[in-house]
């Protein structure tokens, strides 16, 4: 473990992270709202810690192994989480659960929140919270497309751009740095492209960019407290649904799409594919169903809301124009189950992922024909590709852990105190990184122990880190050299 | 195939007529108690065993040798025509009064050990009637272990041949006897030895000499019915509810060990079979839980009704039989959660039990770790044991595979149930209820399923066979390169 390279690295992150809180700083005097001192002893803060560490290491350059990748990944997010805590408990003094589930669930793109007045904040905390979902989102990106694909977790060898169809003679570029940036360059792109429909469309300039953040992202923090509801704007709407549902989408795909200008690499991705049709199909048996069940007064109106929350549900954003916990009869569990789903992998989006679910349906079929067939060689195949057994071995590993942490977490949050469904609403609403969940956290966390925010910490955490990268932490064998 | 579909008439109508002669005991119970239930059993009788001779008739020159993937069939139809067979007591009976629906339904819940019921009041209904249901059980229980421990493995499902692979090293040589009828006929001697073991330990805690085999028929199935609506709760004896325990458990190891035990006259395999050592574990573990739970949310005030109680709800639900005393109701929540979850597990392979079955369940979890240990050291090979034994690949597969047609199955269920106006708990639970073969659910179905309606009775009708028959070898007749050649 190159724990001083480690500290030297952690150094240099903190130092840039600081940087973010600037933008805040201006927002505050912008608007005199007087948050400003707080942001910027948050900044000193981050500043002196980040100098600490780097200078303490200055010489300490060592090339780090993909062991100290799995503890900088999960320190990574953590760290920044607490840090992004300190405006919250400076500023406006809340207690430490709150502040660093907020923030955690900003930086993992979650969107759960503990605040049940939203609209009355300061608008730089309101920044706050909408930039550090946008700054998660941006790690998020470079974690799935660069590093867990390195890692190996979770099948997610599959992503390595090398071996996936489309990019078979190209991959976006080799070294993590030069691949974050060219992602990055996307991610801005769609962001402002985002901010410019939302304003076009009649929100205001504080809201575009706010909401245009976290819809990117696939994170689902709100500057108002009834969320995309507050605009009751079917424009704003479709636009939301379309950059979210693009934020949920492989951004190596976004890449080779928008470098070789061919829209078909979209439908020629297996994953991409299935995905849209798991949107296209929820979208149908949603409004179907709540039409059918006289939710709303007319097919269209089901149709509108129907599909902005698959849309909203299957990339883990969160937003909503609905409480879907109150919707009726098997709807509430429809959507549970494309949460879990997810979207694809290399994206903003939480949940076990459209590819892995993709795999393990066909292992399942596979073994209806074996039976007929005992002898023969049955191969798992994406695309054309068949898939390697020790792919297959660590997609269902993954899956394996994904349930036990999902159904220890409902434990849990039940011997907490939480009812069943609100247990099975906190876990969805952490661990597959949606927001909002069911019973007594079907809007916000507001109302429950701390204990319960804790877990919920976790959960996200689990989550956002594909379960393997941060459970690794807790083996004996792991720190053993 | 057309030849080959009038062995399977064949053996059906022989298993028919079998079948019919098992209303003659009933009858007779009839008989001694005088309690006018008489008729529904001599019709069921005559009808069952006219239309099992008949189809044998038609079929006798059948003589072609059944082949493995036939074996898919034939356990499939026996368990949906027995099941819809049973019915016909229960519907042509005035007391219980149950439409055809609800006759099925008991019936399945009877053969697959489920242990679901839709009477609202069992204690009223003619000792006939009582009789026939316990006795379903236990038949189903007896073509359970023939089930499991003979034809499933044979055809290679879900990893069960995993358990042949178990046998540890010395043991290679002893294998149960090749041919189906002669291990069947062994291990059913066993489970008759138990089952009299059990009955006469009840009778001698002090239940009736009915209640004493009726409840025997129903612990050594793992099925659950009871003669009685308190279910065990109504003798409200701790030293009946601990030979429940101890029977339970029996029931719910793999009936193979308890042969090889018998064969060699010695307890030792027991101590040597991973799969025992884990179910055990298991056990213990969740036990320990719950009595701590139970004492320190004040359910129990002293720490031998936290033990005892945690103890029987703990067996009870783990292995799937599905017996309650009447307190379980008020438990907190998240210990019925927990114990639900456990049901998932279910029983050892090669038992009376339900669940997905204890080795799949530690193959899974060993799968989950190993893969974890596979990302510290990328290159190392740390292939997957079972008693010392490596795990071959195609029992790894077939585990898998198994698994994700489960939760397909199940989440395809709980959808179509929740479509039909069940809250998300209870409709949950009902499902897992009956996939598991468990028997009592949570919320609206604790007690009884006499409130579903209909269309949520044939849903679970589904979800009992697809849990009993480990859901290929239902869901395998529907694939059409079955049905091809």
């Amino acid at each position: 473990m190159h724990w001083r390279a480690i500290l030297r690295l952690f150094g240099i992150l903190l130092l840039l992270y600081s940087i973010s809180f600037l933008p805040s700083i201006l927002v505050s005097l912008w608007y005199a709202d007087g948050q400003w001192p707080a942001f910027a002893t948050s900044l000193l803060i981050t500043v002196s810690a980040g100098l600490i560490l780097w200078l303490s290491n200055l010489r300490k350059r060592h090339p780090l192994s993909v062991r100290d990748g799995f503890l900088i990944v999960t320190l990574f997010w953590a760290v920044l989480g607490m840090l992004g805590a300190l405006p919250f408990i400076i500023g406006l003094n809340w207690d430490i659960a709150d502040a660093v589930f907020e923030s955690i669930s900003g930086f993992t793109t979650t969107g759960a929140t503990v605040i049940e007045e939203i609209d009355r904040l300061p608008k730089s905390i309101l920044y706050h919270r909408q930039q550090i979902q946008w700054l998660g989102g941006m790690g998020v990106i470079v974690l799935a497309v660069a590093i867990l694909p390195l890692l190996g977790v979770g099948g997610m060898q599959l992503y390595r751009a090398e071996t996936s169809g489309v990019a078979k003679h190209e991959k976006p570029t080799p070294r993590i740095a030069e691949t974050a940036r060219a992602l990055w360059t996307l991610y801005f792109a769609l962001t402002a492209a985002c901010a410019l429909s939302f304003w076009i469309a009649g929100m205001s300039t504080f809201d575009a960019i706010g909401h245009a953040f976290t819809t990117v992202a696939t994170g689902g923090f709100s500057t108002h407290d009834a969320s995309i509801a507050y605009f009751d704007s079917i424009a704003i709407e479709l636009i939301a649904s379309f950059f979210m549902l693009a934020g949920g989408i492989n951004f190596v795909i976004h890449f080779l799409a928008w470098r070789k200008r061919n829209l078909w690499l979209y439908l020629n991705d297996t994953e991409v594919s299935a995905y849209l049709l798991i949107f296209l199909g929820g979208v149908l048996a949603v409004s179907i169903s709540l039409f059918l069940a006289a939710a709303y007064p007319s097919f269209l109106e089901a149709l509108r809301h129907g599909s902005f929350q698959v849309a909203s549900i299957l990339t883990s954003t969160g937003f909503s124009t609905a409480t879907f916990g109150l919707w009726p009869l098997q709807i509430p569990l429809l959507l549970i189950m494309l949460s879990f789903t997810g979207g694809c992998g290399g994206s903003t989006a939480g949940g076990i992922k459209v590819l892995r679910v993709l795999i393990l349906l066909k292992l399942g079929l596979r073994q209806l024909k074996q039976l007929t067939h005992p002898h023969a060689l049955i191969n798992v195949k994406i695309g054309q590709r068949p898939i390697m057994e020790d792919v297959l071995f660590s997609i269902w590993g993954f899956y394996v852990l994904y349930v036990i942490v999902c159904l220890g977490l409902t434990l849990a949050m039940m011997a907490a105190g939480l009812d069943l469904e609100s247990a099975i609403g906190a876990v969805v609403a952490t661990v597959n990184l949606l927001g909002p969940g069911l019973g007594v956290v079907a809007t916000t966390f507001a109302e429950v122990d701390d204990v319960v925010k804790w877990l919920g910490v976790f959960g996200m955490l689990a989550g956002r880190l594909e379960i393997f990268t941060l459970l690794i932490l807790f083996l004996p064998a792991y720190w053993r050299h | 195939m057309l030849k080959r579909l009038l062995t399977v008439q064949k053996v059906l109508g022989l298993l028919l007529v079998l079948f019919s002669f098992s209303m003659l005991p009933p009858a007779v119970v009839a008989l001694l108690y005088g309690d006018g239930a008489l008729l529904p059993f001599l019709y069921a009788f005559a009808l069952i065993l006219g239309i099992g001779a008949l189809n044998w008739v038609i079929a006798i020159r059948a003589s072609h040798e059944l082949r493995v993937r036939d074996g898919f069939l034939v356990v499939v139809l026996f368990w949906v025509v027995l099941g819809l067979s049973g019915a016909i007591p229960f519907w042509l009976s005035p007391e219980p009064e149950l439409s055809i629906t609800d006759s099925v339904f008991e019936s399945l819940s009877g053969l697959t050990t489920t242990g679901a019921t839709v009477i609202l009041r069992i204690d009223g209904l003619p000792h006939s009637m009582l009789w026939y249901r316990q006795q379903l059980q236990w038949l189903g229980g007896m073509g359970i272990i023939v089930l499991a421990v003979a034809v499933l493995p044979m055809l290679g499902i879900g990893g069960m041949q995993l358990y042949r692979a178990e046998t540890p090293g010395p043991m290679k040589d002893t294998k149960l006897n090749p041919r189906i009828t002669e291990t069947a006929k062994a291990l059913w001697y066993i489970y008759l030895g138990l089952t009299i073991s059990c009955a006469l330990a009840y009778w001698l805690a002090g239940m009736s000499g009915f209640d004493a085999i009726g409840h025997a028929f129903s612990t050594i199935a793992i099925g659950g019915f009871s003669t009685h609506d308190a279910s065990m709760g109504y003798f409200d004896s701790t030293l009946i509810e601990m030979i429940a325990v101890v029977f339970m458990l029996l029931a719910g190891m793999n009936f193979a060990l308890h042969f090889i035990a018998l064969r060699r006259r010695t307890p030792v395999i027991y101590t040597q079979d991973s799969e025992l050592r884990f179910y055990l574990f298991l056990m213990i573990l969740v036990t320990i839980i719950v009595t701590l739970a139970l004492f320190y949310t004040n359910t129990y005030i002293d720490w031998e009704d936290s033990f005892t109680q945690a103890l029987f709800q703990t067996v009870s639900i783990g292995t799937t039989t599905g017996f309650t005393t009447d307190a379980f109701y008020y438990w907190p929540p998240f210990i019925e959660i927990l114990l639900l979850f456990l049901a998932f597990v279910g029983g050892c392979a090669g038992s009376t039990g339900g669940g997905i079955k204890v080795i799949r369940f530690l193959l899974l979890i060993k799968q989950g770790l190993r893969e974890i240990g596979r990302l510290i050291h990328p290159n190392a090979q740390l292939p997957v044991r079972i008693g010392g034994k490596v795990v071959s690949h195609r029992v790894v597969d077939a585990v898998w595979g198994f698994f994700s047609l489960y939760v397909a199955t199940f989440t395809l269920m709980y959808l179509a149930l929740a479509a039909t106006g069940l809250d998300l708990l209870t409709a949950f639970s009902a499902v897992a209820a009956c996939i598991n073969n468990l028997g009592p659910g949570l919320g609206t179905v604790g007690a009884h399923y006499y409130d579903m309606h209909d269309a949520g009775i044939w849903i679970l009708c589904v979800a009992m066979l697809l849990g009993r028959l480990e859901i290929f070898t239902l869901l395998v007749l529907f694939s059409p390169a079955f049905w091809r050649r």
